[in-house]
Formats: structure tokens, sequence, C-alpha cells
């Protein structure tokens, strides 16, 4: 029960995103070197994230991506989702299987991992791309952030 | 993100032998039927049970397992943990090996993986095979409930 490469590279991307676009829009080459994974792969997970209305872009020399919305409101839920579908931990909890499987509404095993799912959503929803913004500039001390403005 | 067949399979076995064992040894073909899962499967995901000590096994041809300890002792993580090894949402290894030490990187761990892990293995450990074999009872309308004396 594994969070795929693309789940986790995506929430990495977009932390990177979150962190640089208050300076303008973002281009993936520069995300792809700081995190250390292929432009094109870069691409391939900003392409879904735009769909799912989590970032913005623009064309041209000027151009790259923001974020749709304040990181703020940006949860960690919404990223996954965007990336990996629903946190399910078994196929049968997703609503295409309830209409396939006659014993959908009375199996003890589909509730518990219906729970499991619940509480890895929970913490998921719980958590904004904001609070890894903070925790990023509470990593990086103030003076060597200085040094790099100076 | 998924369980493995195994997983699934095996913790469906286990309710289905706490709910019909009642202390007595259960042939794998009546598991089978019951959860339309094949016997050869059985006997693999069975096999690595038994030799976790979760269950024991009679042979013979009125042979068959049942649980080594009573359904309360016995929590639903340790029969995952068995199945699917440390339950983790992401894979330890991959992590590691991805070199370059970044801060970003950290903070996810620290902030997400982390604290979805704890939950999961919080919620897991919470529950004991025998709260989900009387919840298969109260679904099913099965009332063989041992009563020790």
């Amino acid at each position: 029960m594994k969070i795929s490469t693309k789940g986790r590279y995506g929430l990495e991307a977009i932390v990177d995103l979150a962190i640089h676009s208050s300076e303008g829009r973002v281009n993936l080459k520069s995300i792809s070197e700081r995190c250390g994974i292929s432009e094109a792969y870069i691409l391939q997970i900003f392409l879904i994230l735009r769909r799912a209305g989590i970032v913005e872009s623009t064309r041209g020399t000027q151009g790259g991506y923001v974020l749709a919305s304040e990181p703020s409101k940006i949860t960690v839920g919404d990223v996954l989702t965007a990336l990996e579908g629903p946190l399910a931990p078994v196929a049968c909890i997703t609503e295409k299987a309830k209409k396939n499987c006659g014993r959908y509404e009375n199996c003890t095993a589909r509730n518990f991992w219906e729970k499991v799912m619940n509480t890895l959503s929970d913490v998921a929803n719980s958590i904004t791309i904001e609070d890894l913004v903070n925790c990023y500039k509470n990593f990086i001390p103030r003076d060597t952030e200085l040094d790099y403005y100076i | 993100m998924k369980f493995s067949t195994k997983g699934r399979y095996g913790l469906r076995a286990m309710i289905d032998l706490a709910v019909y064992s009642n202390g007595e040894h259960v042939a794998l073909g009546s598991i089978a039927q019951r959860q339309g899962i094949s016997t050869n499967y059985l006997e693999h995901v069975f096999s690595e049970l038994r030799k976790s000590g979760l269950v024991k096994s009679v042979k013979g041809a009125q042979g068959g397992y049942l649980l080594s300890e009573s359904p309360s002792d016995i929590k639903v993580g340790r029969i995952l943990r068995v199945l699917e090894g440390p339950l983790s949402v992401i894979d330890e290894d991959s992590e590691n090996t991805s070199g370059s030490e970044s801060v970003i990187r950290n903070c996810i761990k620290e902030i997400v993986w982390d604290k979805m892990n704890a939950r999961l293995n919080e919620l897991v450990d919470s529950l004991t095979l025998e709260d989900l074999a009387r919840d298969y009872r109260e679904r099913n309308g099965i009332d063989n409930t041992m009563y020790y004396i």
C-alpha cells in the first residue's frame, strides 16, 4: 500500500512552486533542477494539476506556472487525490466497484478498508501547502536566506 | 496506493476463520467457498499466517486451520503486517536511495507521510479480529458466539 512516485514528486514540486512563485511565474526547468526530478516528468504532473485547477500556466518567455489559489487553500489531499485518485487502499471502495459488487453494503472487510481510507484522507485534508512552506522556511536559517538576496 | 491481494484476501480469510471456527479447525475449502477465493491461493496465505504463529494447522483428511489465540487478542495490524510487511504509505527504500537531501522532502516526510503512517498504524492496532468478526456476524445474521466457560 504505497503512494506512487507521481504523488510524492507532485507534492514536492507543488511545495517548491509555492515557495518560489512569490517572485513571479516559475518555469518547470527550475523546479526540475531544484527537486532533481526530470523536466518531462514534472510536465506530466503539472498537466494533471492544471486540469485539476491546482496550478495555472501562461505561455511565452515570461511564462510559467503559479498556484491557482493561496497555499493555505490547497491541501495535501487536493494534490494527492488529483495525482493518485481517492486514497483507497483497496479497489472495492471506489464508486465504480459499488455497482459491480453485490455484497457491497454488507461487507465487513470493505467497511474496514473504508475506515483506513477515511483516516488517510483526514490527515491529507488537514495539511495545507502553506504548512509545508512554513516548515521549509523554518528549516532554512534566516541569515542564509538573507545572504541570497543581498 | 493499494494493499496487495494477499493482504485483502488474508484479512477476509482470518475474519471467516474467526466467525466459523468456534475453537474447532476449519478446512480451507470451506473458507474458500464462502469467501469466493481459490483454495490454492488460501494455502499460500495460510502457510505465511502459520509461520508467523497466528494460526495452527491440523493435518489429515479432517484437517484444517484454527486461530492460535482468541480473536480478541489478535490485532488487525498484526495480521496485515504479517501479510504486507511494515505498514507505510511510502516506499522507504526508494526515499532513501533518491540521493539528494532536500529540505522540502524532509518537511513532507515529517508533516505528511510520518503522520499518515502513525494514524494508519494506530487505527489497525485499535481494532481486533474479534471486532471485525462481530461486525461480520451482525451483518450476516450469524449467531454462533462461543461462550468461554
